[in-house]
């Protein structure tokens, strides 16, 4: 026989259908006989009923305006926070001149292996006239045999320079030196393979000219340590 | 460049419809479209704030979550798929901040015993027939705001917002059996405060 304490203790799970059977019977049973219980399932019945309808309250006006403004401040944080544009902003650069001088070799190298790799994709035009041409009038003049001559004998000289200076150096400066170097002449390399492939492809040779420019660049700042 | 363009014609489609659904309101606003952000606040604003009002017990602190609710659902909009209803992932978005913020706050829902369960009160069956009279949905929102915390979130969760026993016992981390006590309690509870009305 069950008695008004177990009865209001299992009430709200009878009310919320999760009683097993035999339980279920049993409060049946109580609730018939009882008067209390009833009364108590009833309105808990009315709670839970109109606890599903409560109304909605709404927040002060002014809540959507520092919302906005919050947003639009974490949009500004968001774009200054990106970690490459803090590091440019709050990095000072203080570099020698043959680090300046690799600094600028790395990105010629950079600019031209991406336009190297991009042309590779693209047929190349038949002829350099055909290429300056589809450029839309751009002024561009294929390197004669003498312009590599040229620069061929003016890194020749700064090489042998540079080499009677390398005994002197520290590790570092030589590592760096070497690094840059092997950059240069990878990129040369490169357009070289181009060229080997197409003689008349004027992108590749501004690139190498670039390239051969910037050895020459490279040799003259540290032919001065 | 697809994304640009993704992003200008959702936000055309977000403001030519009247009736933009959550879904597509949530990805403009997640491309950057501000119009749709605020056209999701206005239609969820009440809601939200409401369930945060409930839980919290305060305007003020209802509101200060309000606003980190649709913060959280600003920088989270571009993970919404769409998987399941705006108002599901931000209904669970907003009882969840409330939660954590309760974690934050060193807010103890209810005494708990050492395995982490709120401590079970003894109450005496009531033998009292008075009855409730004229309830209605004003008398519960208020009876519902002098509830203790603990009492207040099992109910506010299982009654006013229809989660089940196995979800609120996930959110809250203690057993089923501690959140339908809970439940009862407040239920009894509610019964005793409208009563005395």
């Amino acid at each position: 026989m069950m008695v008004c304490e177990n009865c209001q203790e299992l009430i709200s799970d009878y009310i919320d259908g999760s009683l097993e059977l035999g339980e279920q019977v049993q409060i049946e049973r109580h609730l018939a006989d009882c008067e209390p219980c009833r009364a108590v399932r009833d309105d808990l019945l009315q709670i839970v009923h109109f606890s599903h309808q409560l109304p909605l309250h709404a927040p002060s006006g002014a809540l959507w305006t520092r919302i906005e403004g919050e947003v639009a401040q974490q949009r500004g944080h968001w774009f200054r926070s990106l970690p490459w544009l803090t590091w440019l902003r709050t990095r000072h650069f203080n570099l020698s001149l043959p680090q300046m001088a690799a600094t600028a070799a790395a990105i010629v190298i950079a600019v031209s292996t991406v336009v190297l790799f991009a042309r590779q994709e693209r047929p190349a035009p038949q002829n350099a006239a055909t290429g300056a041409a589809a450029l839309g009038g751009l002024d561009v003049n294929p390197l004669s045999s003498s312009d590599f001559q040229q620069i061929e004998k003016q890194i020749s000289q700064l090489s042998e320079s540079v080499e009677q200076r390398k005994v002197e150096w520290d590790p570092e400066l030589r590592s760096a030196f070497e690094r840059n170097l092997l950059y240069v002449d990878q990129c040369l390399a490169e357009c070289r393979h181009q060229l080997s492939d197409n003689p008349a492809d004027y992108v590749s040779q501004e690139l190498m000219l670039n390239a051969y420019r910037e050895k020459v660049r490279l040799l003259e700042g540290f032919d001065n340590f | 460049m697809a994304s640009i363009t993704n992003a200008l014609i959702m936000s055309v489609t977000a403001e030519r419809s009247p009736a933009a659904s959550d879904l597509e309101l949530a990805r403009a606003a997640a491309a950057g479209d501000t119009s749709a952000f605020e056209r999701l606040y206005e239609q969820h604003h009440r809601r939200v704030y409401s369930l945060c009002l409930r839980m919290m017990g305060g305007p003020s602190q209802a509101e200060d979550l309000t606003q980190e609710v649709f913060l959280q659902v600003h920088r989270k909009l571009g993970s919404f798929r769409g998987d399941s209803a705006f108002t599901t992932w931000l209904h669970r978005l907003t009882v969840n901040q409330v939660l954590m913020h309760f974690r934050k706050r060193g807010v103890k829902l209810e005494h708990t015993s050492e395995e982490g369960d709120f401590t079970n009160v003894i109450e005496t069956p009531i033998q009292s027939t008075r009855r409730i009279s004229m309830v209605d949905r004003l008398a519960i929102d208020k009876a519902v705001s002098e509830l203790p915390p603990g009492y207040r979130t099992v109910f506010v969760l299982h009654d006013v917002e229809g989660y089940e026993h196995e979800e609120i016992s996930g959110m809250l981390h203690v057993s089923v059996g501690t959140s339908k006590s809970q439940l009862h309690k407040a239920r009894m509870r509610l019964r005793e405060l409208l009563t005395k009305k």
